[in-house]
């Protein structure tokens, strides 16, 4: 240590003292990171940041390697820098002088994807426990994606063919460049302020690795790991896993996929809601059957004089239940309607004959055909018609007759 | 109102127990009919949920006070 007859060094000192140490340290050094703050100023030097998840480095490009660069740096690039590390004195900052710099390739977008991806998946992000199910009957769902691609069609088109009752709410940002994170994080923070929203799907058409940065930063994974409402993701082609994929709480290989994914097939629906009606139907039947049985053992009970009055308890009983199967048979589809008011008639037909059989006879309205329940109506009808187990007679009203 | 998704996750739900109870549980005709009405009401709420087509498309804007509006599409995506 040069430090002669004083026992200290002067900031100035100190900082060229390092900075020499650094400067013969880090003659050259490449570095990958996402270009932030990024200036041109008058005097055609570049100033910016390049930061990955958790550091920074300052860095500054001069007018004379400047007008080399091959592209326009913009926030938010992932870039190769290459250049020599020093210390600017008068802030004591460290920082890189950059003379050549390039987009950073798929292998280093890739390297940056997958060391993402492991930090994120050891703090649990993609833990399936946090995913939340999707809702089996979405009713009100939002799509987020840019509005100018073909993505947006498909997923509507794909949302409403299948699921017809579906309120879609599209919510347009930008899914490509440097503003792409900030639209679908601000996005997902405000979605669950609009009321009643049941399901979310994010996503963009396919594009390469660079084009589909925004679904791998880390703020967007965040956002989606926070938002409280179940999100499908469908970016890319099918072969595309993007950080967002890992996050979301399904994941879908395309936009249209998602939307699949998304909704029932109303057919499907309305089929199971036909076959839960049919057994319904069929219960009922079954009902109706037990209580013909039971009526007509009360009928021949009663024909050989073991019980009485129960009968027509009995009957009313039935013609209740048929009532009320009736009254449910007019709230089903025209289909349904017809199979209950089939195996009513059928049903009905049955059990007449059985109870006919046993020696009684329906007085039904010559004219209207109508059941005759009372001597008055009897009287009224005049023409009456007569049904026994066998066929049937028509017959004339005289009189009614007393003491009976 | 519970939202258009609750009732008709209700409905299914209570159908799929109806239907169940039905075939497993010992009941009486009276008890029998009752879940057939039942089912037979619930039917009909998620068809009419299945028909009423909300066609509408919105868009959602946010204003300068970082509030949501919904407004109906400029254009509609599937032409």
């Amino acid at each position: 240590m040069p430090l002669d007859d004083k026992n200290y060094l002067t900031v100035s000192e100190l900082n060229a003292l390092v900075r020499s140490l650094v400067e013969e340290s880090y003659p050259e050094v490449t570095v990958l990171g996402e270009v932030s703050n990024f200036k041109r100023h008058t005097s055609g030097h570049l100033y910016f940041t390049l930061k990955d998840a958790e550091a920074q480095l300052r860095a500054v490009c001069f007018r004379s390697e400047a007008g080399r660069i091959s592209f326009d740096l913009e926030d938010g690039m992932q870039v190769l820098a290459t250049g020599r590390l020093t210390i600017y004195e008068a802030y004591g900052q460290y920082q890189i002088v950059v003379y050549s710099i390039e987009k950073a390739g798929v292998g280093a977008l890739e390297a940056a994807f997958r060391q993402l991806r492991e930090r994120l998946e050891k703090e649990g992000l993609f833990d399936p426990a946090h995913k939340k199910p999707l809702p089996a009957y979405p009713f009100r769902i939002a799509v987020v994606t840019s509005v100018t691609g073909a993505a947006v069609r498909d997923v509507v088109s794909t949302l409403r063919r299948r699921w017809p009752p579906v309120e879609i709410l599209l919510f347009p940002v930008a899914v490509q460049g440097n503003q792409a994170a900030p639209s679908i994080v601000r996005a997902l923070e405000l979605l669950p302020r609009v009321g009643g929203l049941d399901l979310i799907i994010l996503g963009r058409g396919g594009g390469s690795l660079e084009d589909l940065w925004a679904f791998n930063e880390e703020t967007v994974a965040r956002a989606i790991y926070d938002c409280p409402i179940p999100i499908v993701s469908g970016v890319g082609h099918e072969t595309d896993f993007t950080i967002s994929d890992f996050v979301a709480d399904v994941r879908a290989a395309t936009p249209t996929m998602a939307a699949e994914i998304a909704v029932p097939r109303v057919e499907d629906i309305r089929r199971r809601l036909d076959e839960i009606e049919s057994r319904l139907i069929q219960f009922a039947e079954v009902g109706l059957e037990l209580r013909g049985r039971h009526l007509s053992e009360l009928v021949r009970s009663y024909a050989l004089g073991r019980v009485r009055g129960r009968v027509e308890g009995a009957m009313q009983t039935l013609d209740y239940t048929v009532e009320r199967l009736y009254r449910c048979a007019r709230e089903m589809t025209r289909d349904r309607r017809n199979r209950v008011n089939e195996t009513l008639a059928r049903l009905d037909g049955l059990d007449a004959r059985r109870v006919l059989s046993r020696g009684y006879a329906v007085c039904s309205d010559g004219g209207t055909g109508r059941i005759i329940r009372s001597s008055v109506a009897a009287l009224d009808a005049r023409d009456v018609r007569l049904t026994f187990s066998d066929g049937k007679v028509s017959a004339e009203v005289k009189e009614k007759v007393n003491g009976e | 109102m519970a939202s258009r998704k609750a009732r008709f996750e209700e409905s299914m739900k209570r159908l799929e127990e109806i239907v169940r109870e039905l075939e497993t549980a010992n009941l009486s005709l009276e008890e029998s009919m009752a879940k057939f009405e039942e089912g037979v009401k619930l039917g009909k709420i998620c068809r009419e949920l299945l028909e009423k087509a909300e066609a509408r498309i919105k868009v959602l804007v946010e204003d300068e006070t970082g509030t949501l509006r919904e407004e109906d599409a400029p254009y509609d995506p599937k032409d």
